[in-house]
């Protein structure tokens, strides 16, 4: 798709969300509407989601194509600014669906039963909040998420990015490194039926560690798409009728996604803030080639398994043939 | 800034403690969860120990950013 045909799919798209938006809002706020606070931002947000969609998918597609390889003396580009600002969005995303999500629930659960030692406590710390306002910002968390989700998906989908995931064929090897650095037992176990070698040698990755590419991107696509999809079930069971058993399905499933991605979340702040450098290229997009090298090194020689060196002359971490 | 990033790992390692301790309280007794049977207590306790292990996980790499200071 040509630069000029991208820019008028985002106008257009722009156009449309602002338009929708207007309307939206227009009819929350006619007076004409008979529902409580939390209805009304139901519809609102079930409303809004083809926008936030169309938004979304078409600020991926301008983000069109990979650029070279770029270098400033020491420093390698490992995220473009898009990747970045993107990553951002999704972690302010996150940031507000998750707690409103778990105070949902955990609430749910406080307030119907004899509480918890200790989870008084906890309802009396939310109780000024009207519960409505903990489901607006839910709404707007969420909202913020599927754009992040249309926004990557159209990106990867037409930039042919797939550093993120191990190359066809590759599954196992990467999958030995990955179940190589986790504790002993756990390991050998996955390795059993797996069938993985963990004595496998393979080369240090060059963009992104194996932990990365076999497990922690997989596994959030899983989470995402099952919390995502849930979602809009759960959303929309007030202007389309849901069978019951899907509604319960999609309830208990929403749930168990969230607790999912809770533990997702500790698990990639345990990952990379033991990799500062990983912080580092997160922030700036730019990090310093010896010490990103270190990491994606470091990730194949945690056994006694022989490593391949990486070529003095292919910077580690950079972008190579298409941007991540 | 790595103290910064590891005083944040720690708050939000601890809410998470907090958290994986509601849940596998309530493993044991949520009504709710009683009334849904085995496989919902058990997903309770499960989600708690492994929030619970991971917030450890993240929490003591707080400390070492912190401990670390500021050098490379």
């Amino acid at each position: 798709m040509g630069a000029a045909l991208r820019w008028v799919v985002v106008i257009a798209a722009v156009a449309a969300g602002a338009f929708g938006a207007a309307q939206i809002v227009q009819q929350a706020s006619s007076g004409q509407q008979p529902w409580d606070p939390e209805l009304t931002d139901n519809f609102i947000f079930i409303k809004s989601i083809p926008f936030v969609l169309a938004v979304g998918v078409a600020v991926g597609l301008l983000r069109g194509r990979a650029g070279s390889e770029e270098r400033r003396g020491e420093l390698v580009r490992r995220f473009r600014p898009g990747t970045v600002i993107g990553h951002w969005i999704a972690t302010i995303g996150f940031v507000l669906a998750m707690p409103t999500g778990m105070w949902q629930y955990l609430g749910g659960v406080l307030s119907q039963d004899a509480p918890a030692p200790g989870g008084q406590i906890l309802l009396d710390l939310f109780r000024p909040i009207p519960l409505y306002w903990i489901y607006r910002l839910h709404y707007i968390g969420g909202a913020i998420i599927l754009f992040s989700v249309a926004s990557f998906a159209a990106y990867w989908w037409t930039s042919g990015d797939r550093a993120l995931i191990p190359p066809r064929g590759q599954w196992r090897a990467h999958l030995s490194v990955f179940a190589r650095g986790l504790p002993r037992r756990l390991g050998a176990r996955i390795a059993g039926p797996l069938r993985l070698d963990l004595r496998r040698a393979m080369p240090a990755a060059k963009r992104f560690t194996y932990y990365e590419t076999a497990f922690s991107f997989p596994s959030w696509t899983i989470v995402i798409a099952l919390i995502t999809i849930t979602g809009l079930v759960k959303a929309m069971r007030y202007v389309y009728p849901i069978p019951p058993f899907l509604l319960y399905w999609s309830s208990t499933l929403h749930v168990a996604a969230m607790v999912l991605i809770f533990i997702k979340v500790l698990d990639h702040l345990r990952y990379t803030l033991a990799r500062w450098p990983m912080m580092v290229a997160m922030a700036k997009g730019w990090v310093p080639e010896s010490a990103i090298r270190r990491v994606l090194e470091d990730d194949v020689q945690r056994e006694s398994a022989p490593a391949e060196p990486v070529p003095a002359r292919e910077p580690a971490g950079a972008m190579t043939g298409s941007e991540r | 800034m790595k103290p910064v990033a590891g005083a944040l790992g720690i708050v939000w390692a601890l809410v998470n403690l907090i958290l994986a301790y509601y849940f596998l309280a309530d493993a044991f007794i949520a009504k709710t969860a009683a009334r849904e049977g085995i496989l919902a207590q058990a997903s309770l306790l499960l989600g708690g120990l492994l929030m619970g292990l991971f917030a450890l996980l993240v929490a003591r790499v707080g400390v070492r950013l912190i401990r670390a200071g500021n050098a490379t």
